[in-house]
């Protein structure tokens, strides 16, 4: 009795276009932030050098909401990399929830940044201090609305039946950009949250 | 259908070699066809880079003698937009267009990475850069008075920069992704490999340019122009584009066109092809100057490291200038115009980067007026764009299926050197004024000098574009697929202009040279 051979799988599509242009866009963005927050470390240097403190008179930042932000986007990279491995895996409806709580986590972020710039009571028109940490705190709610689109559009194409077990660049293109994202809030929650 | 998909017409099945697709408006606006999009690319740079010399060579006019034909607000603003259009509108879309259209046919791919996307960073780009010059005419320069053009002038910079930014990870994701089997990192092209450099490094620094005019505008905006957005000192936040060491990761991708332009037009096999490749890396490496942002970091050129970079780049430049001199050595120069504006470029990078050099020996004090780092500036962009027309005469037949009129660039070699040496050296003399009393009398000369340099650079963009339309004119002589009868990489085997899909199928790549080892 001779075995029955199946044929070869088709090759794996390589290389992946979409994992490493979403690399280099999330390089890009990363560097919008490495320069925002150098310049903001070197206006606070400034400032406290002069022996005055960084935050006017009457602005503060509490490092609750930080924080939990921080456990939040911490939470939604196991998440992400939950919808990489389902799909990886062809577990389709583990990928779908995957990616659903992912933006939740994403809209509970940008819920609670919307909840501390109010408790900050900082006027963007206090000074650099108010134009700096809205600015940097602002672009960081737009590349994480970015991500989103980015995890959204790639669900709605996995919905579709595009991605398979052996081809998922999609989402691991959108988890990739969605990690620089997080990796852009530690370095905000450091310099900005806890340094204040 | 996706940004990230790719269009039927420029689909990846390099088998089915079409037509090309016939001229519309339709097939002109909707296209994602690479060749399509970096030709555009290209001819706009050069609209904008003839505007460009020419305002710069007026706002130099402004200083000579005191009654000038400007007011002093319009020929500053006049003066900071050229300085800042000449990179972004005009060296960098240049190099992106030429590498938009060249790159995926170097490494053998049917096509670029995201054409659409490609697509929509081109009409971005044109776009964002209407908007930058019509705002910058109505008073809305760096510094100026109506506040709502200002806002403009920095949103049209920030949309062209986003714009830059997503050709360039189109062209890195071709040349990183899209290469066909047997071609290694190692045997890619030298433009292509340039490309790859030059990309990543305007990938890490223009963003930093991003995040500065992003501050600009939320304390102009919000603020009232009172910190980041004050009028006297706008500027300042983004001349570091335009200052040693990030001027010189504009000139990146133009030592990959010299080093293919020379290799081919010589006939020879670049010698120490490696050692030239780690050249241009260390140029690379050498030029990232983000951090050096004399408006954020007032004592940077006090620095030892940038001191340290601007000395330092000499090494790269003469390794680079011996290894593509041994090409000369070995084969035999084909006085063709794309070799001589070739070399226009080498020798007006060299200029450039002894004058860096210069600029950074603190003792000699050339930083205190500027006018040395102005001349610096023009050196740069002169052989810049150099490059970039050796380049057009290179491909141009490729471009166009035609051979271009090869008296006109004969003529742009002499103009682009020139006007290249006479804009940028004047000012480097003028730079010691300091040191030299007797120069201070000789400032308006010297100023007329450089303005009548830049606007023979404009004349060389002009002669750049009508050579690349003298190509695709009627009755041009029809270009082979190896227009030179030299060619080394794979560009030079697909038709003249190529079709869509570009190549049928390729051979396994087993050299930097894989038309040379295809006639061995």
């Amino acid at each position: 009795m001779t075995a029955h051979v199946l044929p070869p799988a088709p090759a794996v599509q390589r290389p992946r276009v979409l994992v490493v242009g979403a690399a280099f866009a999330a390089a890009a963005s990363f560097t919008v932030f490495i320069g925002l927050i150098g310049i903001y470390l070197a206006a606070r240097v400034d400032v406290v050098g002069s022996g005055t403190a960084w935050l006017p008179e009457g602005a503060t930042i509490p490092l609750q909401q930080p924080n939990t932000m921080f456990i939040t986007l911490i939470m939604s990279v196991f998440t992400m990399q939950w919808a990489v491995a389902a799909i990886a895996k062809n577990d389709r409806v583990n990928s779908y929830l995957a990616m659903g709580l992912t933006l939740m986590l994403g809209i509970a972020t940008i819920v609670m940044t919307t909840y501390l710039w109010y408790l900050m009571e900082l006027d963007i028109a206090s000074g650099i201090q108010g134009v700096l940490i809205y600015t940097i705190t602002g672009a960081h709610i737009v590349m994480l609305v970015l991500a989103m689109i980015f995890v959204a559009l790639m669900g709605l194409r996995a919905l579709g039946g595009q991605f398979t077990a052996r081809q998922h660049d999609g989402i691991t293109a959108a988890a990739v950009f969605w990690y620089a994202m997080v990796a852009v809030y530690a370095l905000i929650w450091i310099s900005i949250y806890v340094t204040k | 259908m996706a940004l990230t998909d790719t269009r039927p017409e420029t689909g990846t099945d390099a088998s089915a070699v079409a037509p090309s697709v016939v001229p519309s408006p339709l097939t002109i606006f909707g296209t994602g066809d690479h060749k399509a999009v970096g030709t555009f690319y290209v001819l706009a740079a050069l609209v904008f880079g003839i505007a460009g010399w020419v305002a710069a060579a007026l706002s130099l006019g402004h200083e000579v003698g005191s009654n000038s034909f400007l007011s002093g607000s319009t020929a500053m603003q006049l003066g900071q937009t050229s300085n800042l259009g000449l990179i972004l509108l005009v060296i960098v879309p240049l190099f992106l267009g030429l590498g938009t259209y060249i790159v995926p046919l170097q490494v053998g791919a049917s096509t670029v990475a995201f054409p659409r996307a490609a697509a929509a960073a081109m009409w971005t780009w044109l776009l964002s850069s209407g908007v930058f010059i019509v705002a910058s005419f109505i008073d809305g320069g760096f510094g100026g008075s109506r506040e709502k053009s200002v806002s403009l002038t920095l949103m049209a910079l920030g949309g062209l920069i986003v714009a830059l930014l997503l050709g360039t990870v189109c062209v890195l994701t071709t040349a990183v992704t899209l290469r066909t089997p047997g071609m290694t990192l190692d045997r890619v092209p030298m433009f292509s490999f340039s490309m790859l450099v030059g990309g990543a490094i305007w990938l890490l620094t223009l963003p930093v340019l991003l995040a500065n005019l992003l501050l600009i505008w939320v304390d102009h905006r919000y603020n009232g122009g009172t910190t980041f957005g004050a009028g006297a000192i706008q500027f300042d936040q983004v001349l570091w584009i335009a200052y040693e060491p990030q001027i010189y990761a504009f000139l990146i991708p133009g030592l990959g066109i010299v080093a293919d332009v020379i290799a081919t037009l010589t006939g020879a096999r670049l010698g120490q092809r490696n050692i030239l490749l780690l050249a241009i890396g260390a140029f690379g490496v050498l030029s990232v100057g983000a951090w050096a942002q004399p408006a954020i970091y007032p004592s940077a050129s006090d620095d030892l490291v940038w001191q340290a970079m601007g000395l330092l780049m000499l090494l790269p430049t003469l390794l680079f200038f011996g290894g593509v001199a041994k090409a000369f050595k070995d084969g035999k120069p084909s006085l063709k115009s794309p070799l001589g504006l070739a070399v226009v470029s080498l020798l007006l990078t060299l200029l450039a980067v002894l004058a860096g050099a210069l600029l950074a020996i603190t003792p000699l004090e050339l930083r205190v007026s500027g006018f040395f780092a102005a001349g610096q500036y023009v050196l740069a962009i002169a052989a810049a764009l150099a490059a970039a027309a050796a380049g057009i005469g290179y491909w141009g037949p490729k471009m166009t299926g035609g051979h271009s009129a090869d008296g006109l660039g004969k003529l742009n070699v002499l103009v682009l050197l020139g006007g290249g040496a006479l804009g940028g050296l004047s000012l480097c003399v003028l730079g010691f004024s300091n040191r030299f009393t007797g120069l201070e009398g000789a400032h308006d000369s010297l100023v007329i000098v450089s303005s009548i340099g830049c606007a023979l650079v404009a004349l060389g963009g002009a002669l750049a574009l009508l050579g690349l339309l003298s190509g695709a004119r009627k009755g041009a002589p029809e270009a082979a697929a190896d227009a030179w009868g030299t060619g080394q990489t794979l560009e030079w085997a697909c038709p003249s202009p190529p079709p869509t899909g570009n190549f049928g199928d390729l051979a396994i790549v087993r050299s930097p040279e894989p038309l040379l080892d295809e006639e061995a």
